[in-house]
């Protein structure tokens, strides 16, 4: 049963996901492949060597695998694909791209952000934005998966893998990057924060979202989200999103602020450990996820907790 | 540029319908609950009639797989906009198991026969979540992709989109035919307007089969049961700020 | 607050099985019409209404329309959403294609007129009054006004109103003294001058126009109801291409502070202050009252439908809290378990739907009726239609806006102490309802209509056809094995209606004030037993989807329950209503010495 993990980066570094990607992948055999697809990006390479239960690194290096696009990416993958009976990807909106052309190219189902792995056919996930969950089992011969990333804990290091270049299939030249956008921030990625600071509507506007919550953030080490609502009223970029159709978080602590708790935004956080909720209307449905429920005005309780932290 | 646009979407449970579990745990219960177009879907049909509304497209034709009952899906996009539709009709038992690839081979299908110039869909369906029938079609046609659309710009045989990418935004163009799949800042879906109500019911609407267009809808994943999740339940109202730290820290390994 | 869904499922119901919808589609010019349709046009006003209007009811309940020099400024949110409104082509549903209309049946309006009232009855009042300006325009005006106001009213860039009452004029109009003289400038147009006070969106801030329909006395016209003309007087008069140019002398002067309905603004209108409003006669000089009467069957009707819509969303909100909010142990039952499941609770919630359900089927049922009268090939069957709907407007309207205010004061009990604080919303149900039992004539007018000119006059010939039928349905469901009692009880109401509707014929000319003094409970009575008659029909129709295996069999179980509650729990009242009418004499003797 060999299996290959897909990891996500950005050449230099591996985006944490990728850690819990290979886990997910160690439950299924003892060892793991990785490719690592992109331009220049062997430090990212030597990264994933090291990571615990890594059998082998393959590396497709060019500069047509710079931007990541889904179309060679894909084309890459199939070619090496012979052998594998697992392929797994982050659900990531990384590998979400690419991963379904793998699976159609290869005539297979992808079973999608699977959250648990029962035996080696069978898998769960997740379906009605986590209000159920759904057992599956594969008919097909090659499994193509993504993995919901807080679903399975992060893969250590120890491994010294060796690492064996790959050729890749010619450019597609069907896509071309015209612009990028990148949220850059010091604080840690969403996705893998320990603690996450999130803010809805009830901030108003971008200005207070940025007063009230940097200052709680950056005394906890935190990274920042945001509900939809305030995401759509412009208050920050996309990429805080939390929820059904942002991302998905588990971090030990999130402390939701303003948040009404639309179904949508409890899919996207409600498997954290500790939530703490923060909202004046006293029926908002976020307290009845809430380990710890503070009904009042927030804008004088969230400096008064950055106070006392 | 006289580009046909075709935009397949889904019957899903509707958007605020807090959905439950079978008794027997072998799906969620469907019967008697509302459905309608999924969200995203809608914002895919929005989009393709804003750009033939703009002149960039000349025609819109929608499709569903699904049961008879989604006819009612086909006529919403109608009075929406959309010139045309198209049932590829399955039973009720294929359509409970009716996957992505399935779904992206019978589009295959259609666009064999209909020959868009851009196929526009919605990222997922919430209903399972998949996210994966638009970058299947894609691959199956060898076409480019643009997922996760916010922002979409026609011209000169190209399609330039905005994508919502975990760490922000990015602009990709592709070349046209081209898959793009719609996120939910995109556009803001219109309401249908009565007159266009009454118009849709005279737009034409074609049923197909599975069979006649030649394609195996037999599932590739079984589903060996659906369960609830566990409930998280509510914790305590703390009454202040020192009352909450004071919890916090007691928690372990938080702060 | 909860949200609001609308019930389609039960309105597709009544529209199929009880209104007759495929009758009505068979009548001249609903060739259109048909289920596919109707359930299109159901989804899609619902996704409006809930998308957009239902949650603007609280806040237009919290900040209310304003005014200030001459202008109102109407509840967040309301302007953008009836620029939605009128985009969505939603005021011309039954209008005349001919000026932009869709020409649609009023059995189509009023199931869509529901779910606005639901949605928030304050906003759909200005489209419902427009609709009553279009439909006397239509009827009446001639074919030069028509063409200037119809297509811009119809699409919504204009609206209308209705300014009939007057500080001296309410209930009876014969008493209108607003004065309209010939401008003799060589136009045919008239100067109106006077006050009407409690005009629904008299003035706003959504369009660029607002169209009155204003009453008013020529300077020769007879003393009384027959020398009332009707009036068009635009807000902006109408520049030679049609479009709005100089404003007129027609003037919002002040907005009413009101117990409910905030988000509607009720203006005193001053006409002709300085110069004389511009004006100009619709129809023939002396007729406006009986034009006016054309329209009151249409008019009346809408009101008794938002009493339905009120009531149901009240019943929604209501209901949802009970499941909620848990409350002691309920008695005969195990382990935790919401209010819902206190008896009481129970029998309120049902007192509540029952109801609720038994109204929306007799609206829908005057409805079906509304279009035969107008559309029938053959001008008997036209003419047997209208004596039905004379016959059933003033209940509809009656009847389901005193209910309604039964049902919103039943919300608020249900809800306990969380009722009557204004943070959960239901107290505006009970604000809200209010006026329905007020405007387009109070009940008691109502039950003076039915029981003077819609029953006496004809010797209870329009009231007995209709209570044949009634007898029919339980002859009918006393044959089903299991419907028989609700036949039995569905007879026991009826038969109190007969023996009112005879005693009434019988004594209302040789004794008309003792008759009078019962009239709201002959009112009353009709309306509880004609909600009986259409709930056994109801269940008739469920029972055989459930035999037949077609259809939602929860729905269909649940629809025999709620007429069973019905039969057993509200139709009883009939045996004392009919008591209270037959001591008419007697209680009028008995007030008149006490009051004396
Ligand atoms: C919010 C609001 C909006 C309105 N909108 C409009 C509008 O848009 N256009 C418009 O023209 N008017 C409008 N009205 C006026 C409304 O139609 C009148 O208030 C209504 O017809 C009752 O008249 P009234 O207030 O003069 O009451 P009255 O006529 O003084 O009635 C008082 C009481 O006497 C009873 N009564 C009177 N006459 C009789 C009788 N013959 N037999 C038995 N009982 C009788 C009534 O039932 C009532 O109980 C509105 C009113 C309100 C409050």
């Amino acid at each position: 049963m060999s299996i290959l993990v897909i990891a996500e980066h950005d050449n230099a570094t591996l985006k944490a996901g990728t850690r819990n990607t290979l886990s997910a992948a160690l439950k299924l055999g003892i060892t793991a492949d990785i490719l690592v697809a992109g331009y220049n990006c062997q430090p990212a390479a030597r990264a994933a060597a090291s990571l615990a239960g890594v059998n082998k690194v393959k590396v497709a290096d060019a500069a047509h695998l710079a931007d990541g696009f889904a179309e060679n990416l894909a084309s890459l993958v199939v070619s090496i694909a012979a052998g594998y009976s697992y392929i797994l990807a982050p659900a990531s909106t990384y590998g979400k791209n690419f991963m379904p052309r793998v699976a159609a190219l290869l005539d297979v189902a992808q079973i999608s952000e699977i959250s648990a792995v029962v035996d080696a056919n069978t898998f769960v996930r997740p379906i009605y934005a986590g209000n159920a969950l759904a057992t599956v089992e594969s008919k097909d011969a090659v499994k193509v998966i993504t993995v919901r990333t807080t679903s399975f804990d992060a893969a250590g290091d120890g491994g010294s893998a060796a690492i064996e270049n790959v050729l890749s299939p010619a450019d597609l030249g069907c896509t071309t990057l015209v612009e990028r956008e990148l949220s850059v921030s010091e604080r840690p990625e969403l996705g893998a924060a320990k603690i996450v600071v999130s803010g809805g509507r009830g901030l108003g506007n971008g200005e207070n979202y940025q007063r009230v919550l940097a200052p709680l953030a950056d005394k906890l080490g935190a990274a920042l989200g945001a509900s939809r609502a305030a995401v759509d009223a412009g208050f920050v970029p996309n990429d805080y999103q939390v929820g059904q159709t942002g991302k998905i978080v588990a971090p030990q602590l999130y402390i939701a602020v303003g948040i009404s708790g639309a179904i949508q935004h409890l899919a996207g956080m409600k498997e954290s450990k500790v939530i703490v909720a923060i909202n004046k209307d006293a029926d908002a449905p976020i307290f009845q996820v809430a380990d710890y429920g503070l009904v009042g005005d927030l804008f004088e309780l969230v400096p008064q907790l950055t106070a006392a932290l | 540029m006289s580009m046909k646009i075709l935009v397949p979407i889904k019957r899903v449970v509707d958007y605020n319908v807090k959905i439950r579990v079978k008794a027997d745990n072998s799906a969620v219960e469907l019967d008697n609950v509302k459905m309608s177009m999924n969200p995203f879907d809608e914002i895919a049909v929005e989009e393709a009639v804003r750009l033939k509304e703009a002149g960039v497209a000349v025609e819109v034709v929608v499709v569903t797989c699904g049961i008879a009952a989604a006819q009612d899906i086909l006529r919403s996009a109608l009075a929406l906009g959309a010139d045309r539709a198209i049932l590829v009709e399955v039973d009720v038992a294929q359509s409970e198991t009716l996957q992505p690839l399935a779904v992206a081979k019978l589009l295959k299908a259609l666009v064999g026969q209909e020959q868009p110039g851009l196929v526009i869909c919605g990222k997922q369906a919430i209903d399972d979540d998949a996210n994966q029938t638009g970058q299947m079609l894609a691959a199956l046609q060898g076409w480019p992709q643009a997922t996760f659309a916010s922002k979409v710009v026609i011209a000169d045989g190209k399609a330039t989109v905005t994508r919502e990418v975990d760490g922000g935004l990015e602009t990709l163009a592709v070349t046209l035919p081209a898959v793009i799949s719609t996120d939910l800042r995109l556009n803001e879906p219109r309401y249908a307007t009565l007159p266009n109500i009454m118009k849709a019911k005279k737009k034409p609407l074609n049923i197909l089969t599975a069979a006649s267009l030649g394609v195996d809808v037999a599932p590739r994943l079984i589903t060996r049961s659906v369960n609830e999740p566990p409930k998280r339940t509510a914790g305590i109202r703390v009454g202040d700020v020192a009352q909450l730290v004071d919890k916090l820290k007691n928690e372990p390994k938080i702060i | 607050m909860t949200v609001y869904v609308a019930p389609v499922k039960d309105l597709m119901f009544v529209l199929e099985e009880v209104a007759g919808l495929d009758e009505v589609a068979a009548l001249p010019g609903c060739e259109e019409v048909g289920i596919e349709l109707v359930s299109a046009v159901l989804e899609e006003a619902s996704r409006l209404a809930e998308e957009v209007i239902a949650p603007l009811n609280k806040i237009s309940d919290q900040q209310g329309a304003t005014c200030a020099n001459y202008e109102v400024k109407t509840s967040p949110g309301f302007k953008d959403a009836y620029k939605q409104f009128a985009d969505g082509g939603w005021i011309g549903l039954t209008c005349d294609p001919e000026f932009g209309g869709q020409g649609l049946p009023h059995l189509l309006s009023i199931p869509v007129g529901e779910i606005w009232n639901s949605a928030c009855t304050a906003f759909a009042l200005c489209p419902m009054l427009t609709s009553g300006a279009i439909e006397a325009l239509s009827h009446h005006a001639s074919d030069d006004l028509k063409a200037r106001y119809l297509p811009k009213m119809i699409s919504g860039e204009w609206t209308g109103t209705m300014n009939l009452t007057e500080p001296n004029a309410g209930s009876d109009l014969a008493a209108v003294r607003t004065r309209a003289v010939p401008a003799n400038d060589g136009s045919n147009a008239y100067l109106i001058s006077g006050t009407k006070i409690f005009i629904t969106y008299g003035e706003h801030d959504y369009t660029d126009n607002i169209i009155h329909l204003v009453l008013a006395r020529l300077p020769d016209a007879p003393a009384g109801v027959k020398g009332i003309s009707l009036f068009v007087v635009p807000k902006f008069l109408l520049n030679s291409d049609g479009s709005a140019g100089a404003r007129n002398d027609a003037k919002c002067v002040s907005i009413e502070h009101k117990m409910g309905i905030h988000g509607s603004p009720t203006a005193v209108m001053a006409f002709g202050e300085e110069t004389g409003a511009v004006g100009h006669l619709v129809g023939e000089a002396n007729r406006g009252l009986e034009y006016m009467f054309t329209m009151m069957n249409n008019a009346r009707l809408s009101v008794g439908l938002e009493g339905v819509g009120i009531a149901e969303r009240a019943y929604q909100q209501t209901l949802s809290y009970a499941m909620e909010r848990i409350q002691g142990r309920v008695a005969g039952r195990e382990g935790t378990l919401p209010i819902a499941y206190h008896p009481d609770v129970r029998r309120m919630l049902m007192s509540m739907r029952s109801q609720t359900e038994a109204m929306r089927a007799l609206v829908l049922v005057a409805a079906a009726s509304l279009d035969k009268a107008a559309r029938c090939a053959d001008a008997g069957e036209r003419k047997r239609h209208q004596a039905r709907i004379d016959l059933l407007i003033p209940v509809a309207k009656g009847w389901c806006s005193e209910q309604a205010n039964e049902i919103a004061y039943t919300a608020v009990q249900v809800h306990g102490g969380m009722g009557y604080i204004e943070e959960t919303g239901v107290a505006q149900y009970q604000r809200d309802a209010r006026i329905t039992t007020i405007y387009e004539g109070t009940t008691g007018i109502q039950a003076n209509d039915l029981m003077g000119r819609k029953v006496a006059r004809d010797g209870g010939a329009a009231a007995n056809a209709l209570i044949l039928e009634m007898v029919a349905t339980a002859v009918q469901a006393q044959g089903v094995t299991e419907l028989t009692s609700m036949g039995d009880g569905l007879a026991g109401g009826v038969a109190d209606l007969k023996a009112a509707t005879d005693w009434i014929v019988e004594n209302y000319v040789s004794n008309t004030a003792s008759t009078l003094l019962g009239s709201v409970h002959y009112l009353k009575l009709f309306g509880t037993v004609a909600g009986a008659w259409l709930l056994v029909r109801s269940s008739i129709a469920a029972q055989a989807r459930l035999v037949a295996g077609n259809g939602d069999a929860a729905f269909c179980r649940q629809k025999i329950g709620t007429t069973r509650f019905y039969i057993d729990q509200v139709l009883p009242l009939t045996a004392s209503l009919l008591l209270m009418l037959k001591r008419g004499t007697s209680s009028l003797d008995a007030a008149d010495l006490a009051l004396s």
